[in-house]
């Protein structure tokens, strides 16, 4: 039973009746096998674009094809593809046999293998000494489980995922990722998966979709959209702790931030002077991209700059420390950078801009006293903060800002 | 201390709770103690009758007037509760499920025809029913119960709907189930206590009703319970038909109770509980 079941969505739209544009345009096609990750903040469309996968919303224009067909107008039950609810959505007056034998019912299929189908996706998930319960008496791990054997239970074309971890305690939805991770895997079932949290996105997936406003902001591996963010969403949106945001004034060839002038390369200057080119920026580093001046060798030394600053937190991890610093300036404004904010739930703190430092574990750095940090000036992105372009990106890769 | 003020605060409330049972009891017990006395001791004022007898019973059910007046009760009343529940239904699951226009003048003008008062009604239901040949039928009486009893089934039911998560029904779907599918095999066995209490409040309605069925009916082709116990006369006209009609009225709460101790077991509530996290 080989089935190719690639999903393209060819421009695809969602306007609601009230004129409401929840999802623009989407251009997206998932390999099959792929394991998709749809990411984004709330409201972003993610769950939307899903649910028209999944044939519960219509799609207002454009085109889904699964597996070359053509199925915008096919019920969901004509599309072969099973999904896994964030509430899970287990039918309460079965038991979990029942739950995960549904599906293979309603296929007519006789009972002997929907026995047996059910006795082996039980024993995959290990739920197994669960099957006669009711799913009142099931734990939240458990309900996840059976969900996710609801879903394998009829070997369907693809996966859709809406959110499965995020009703999980922290530590029990580590645990579930790498079993989805697993499944996925040795399953070979194309998955599209929808999430808030940006770990789950970077850890799980082929490749991450990041979305805004309903529109795609980037498409790629997790670890090109941690190096190479396309614009400030993304790279605001992606990583934990954030980026740091500064403010940076283009004066006389350099960038007047907090942190000191910083020089930059020819080919950002060359941007820099043209008659349209946005005279503020944002300068975003990470904060593994920062160093105690200290423990920097002279090599490294010539790749980045210093500055002092007052050391406000110092929050010790054992392999490193994150630190935090209060550095005085103007704050980075930007719309995108607002929007992060609000979907964090946190609000910009006025005053001087905070810096998010990881430095080495064994950097003496102490709480109250100031301290002179290295920054890496390769790792340095400029965003123009009136369309969110990341300027230092050359043909998808980012040079930092001393590239010639 | 804690302990102490809890006993006492259960007392009270024990106390309270005796006291309202007892009050609404009372007359119903009243009405049985009467139907089982002899008409000589009909008026001792005892409330445990000094010589039991069941003459009473025997009478009602001899009179054809009682058993027809029966028939037409629990026929009318099983097949107004039956239409009412069923659109009542499909009407409090497209209100819950669906957002259409006019939704909330739709339920707006339901909860208007729940409170118009129906005294008002009866004399133009009376023409109207002349007039359309419905005077003195079946279905003269279950089209108005019916239309009273449909904004009653379709506030209980569309709250029943609301507390069941629609991603059931989308989970149905996805596993491939039709729309019908999905409604029968998912969300009926879950609505399904909120059916058996709006039809036990919609029997009740249509069982007790009094002022509809008197006036909608002459005869006893549709003259239900109540109605015909008011016209209950002795055999003669100086017999007292007291003990009779206490024992019509006894024998008409049967039904009621034997309908809500079936149903009761079924109205569990935490049906749903466990379909979804929380």
């Amino acid at each position: 039973m080989v089935t190719v079941a690639d999903i393209v969505l060819d421009k695809v739209s969602k306007r609601f009746p009230d004129g409401t544009v929840a999802v623009r345009d989407v251009d997206l096609e998932i390999a099959d096998g792929e394991f998709v990750i749809l990411v984004g903040p709330s409201g972003c469309g993610k769950s939307t674009t899903l649910n028209m996968i999944a044939g519960l919303e219509d799609i207002s224009s454009g085109e889904l094809r699964i597996g070359g067909e053509r199925v915008n107008d096919k019920a969901p039950r004509d599309r072969d593809i099973a999904m896994v609810f964030q509430s899970y959505a287990l039918y309460p007056n079965m038991s979990v046999r029942e739950n995960m034998a549904f599906p293979l019912k309603l296929q007519k299929l006789d009972r002997e293998t929907i026995n047996q189908k059910v006795e082996e996706a039980a024993k995959v998930l290990e739920l197994t000494p669960l099957l006669d319960r009711k799913p009142a008496n099931l734990s939240g791990g458990q309900r996840q489980r059976v969900a996710m054997g609801r879903a394998i239970v009829r070997q369907p074309k693809a996966f859709l995922m809406d959110e499965p971890l995020s009703n999980l305690d922290a530590k029990l939805r580590v645990q579930m990722r790498t079993v989805v991770s697993r499944l996925q895997k040795q399953l070979g079932t194309t998955t599209v998966y929808v999430t808030h949290d940006q770990t789950e996105a970077m850890t799980l997936g082929d490749r991450v979709v990041i979305m805004r406003g309903g529109e795609v902001q980037q498409v790629g591996p997790p670890q090109e959209l941690y190096d190479h963010p396309r614009n400030l969403f993304v790279a605001g949106f992606i990583g934990s702790p954030s980026m740091n945001f500064l403010h940076a004034a283009v004066q006389d060839g350099t960038l007047r931030t907090a942190l000191g002038d910083v020089p930059v390369g020819d080919r950002i200057r060359r941007e820099l002077e043209s008659a349209d080119a946005p005279r503020e920026l944002i300068l975003g580093i990470r904060p593994e991209h920062f160093e105690d001046a200290e423990l920097v060798d002279e090599e490294t030394r010539r790749r980045g700059m210093e500055f002092e600053a007052p050391v406000e937190i110092v929050e010790s991890m054992g392999s490193d420390k994150y630190v935090y610093f209060t550095v005085e300036g103007e704050r980075a404004s930007a719309a995108e950078l607002e929007e992060l904010a609000a979907d964090a739930g946190a609000d910009f703190t006025g005053g001087g801009a905070n810096l998010v430092t990881r430095l080495s574990a064994e950097s003496p750095v102490t709480e109250g006293g100031t301290r002179r940090v290295w920054f890496n000036l390769e790792k340095i992105h400029l965003f123009d903060p009136t369309n969110g372009r990341n300027l230092t990106l050359h043909e998808g890769r980012a040079a930092g800002a001393l590239a010639d | 201390m804690a302990t102490e003020t809890t006993t006492r605060a259960k007392l009270r409330w024990g106390l309270l709770d005796a006291v309202v049972v007892v009050f609404a009891l009372i007359p119903v017990l009243w009405i049985a103690s009467l139907s089982f006395k002899t008409p000589a001791t009909l008026t001792d004022g005892r409330f445990i009758p000094r010589e039991w007898t069941l003459d009473n019973y025997r009478t009602i059910f001899d009179t054809d007037q009682f058993v027809r007046a029966l028939v037409n009760s629990i026929g009318i009343a099983l097949i107004a509760t039956a239409v009412a529940v069923v659109l009542g239904a499909m009407a409090a699951y497209a209100i819950a499920r669906l957002d259409f226009p006019g939704k909330r003048l739709l339920v707006g003008v339901s909860l208007l025809i729940a409170m118009f008062p129906q005294v008002s009604l009866v004399s133009p239901l009376f023409e109207i029913e002349r007039q359309l040949h419905l005077f003195d039928t079946w279905p003269g009486l279950i089209l108005p119960y019916i239309t009273f009893a449909l904004p009653l089934a379709i506030y209980t039911l569309s709250a029943f709907f609301k507390q069941i998560p629609w991603d059931l029904e989308k989970a149905a779907k996805m596993d491939g189930a039709t729309q019908g599918q999905a409604f029968r095999r998912v969300i009926a066995p879950l609505a399904a206590p909120g059916l058996f209490t709006t039809a036990i409040l919609v029997f009740i309605f249509c069982w007790n009703d009094f002022l509809f069925a008197i006036t909608l009916t002459s005869t006893e082709r549709a003259r239900t319970v109540p109605v015909a116990l008011s016209f209950f006369t002795g055999e003669s006209q100086f017999e007292d038909p007291t003990g009779a009609i206490c024992a019509a009225a006894v024998v008409i709460t049967i039904p009621i109770i034997l309908f809500v101790l079936f149903f009761q077991r079924r109205i569990v509530s935490g049906l749903t509980s466990g379909a979804v996290k929380g």
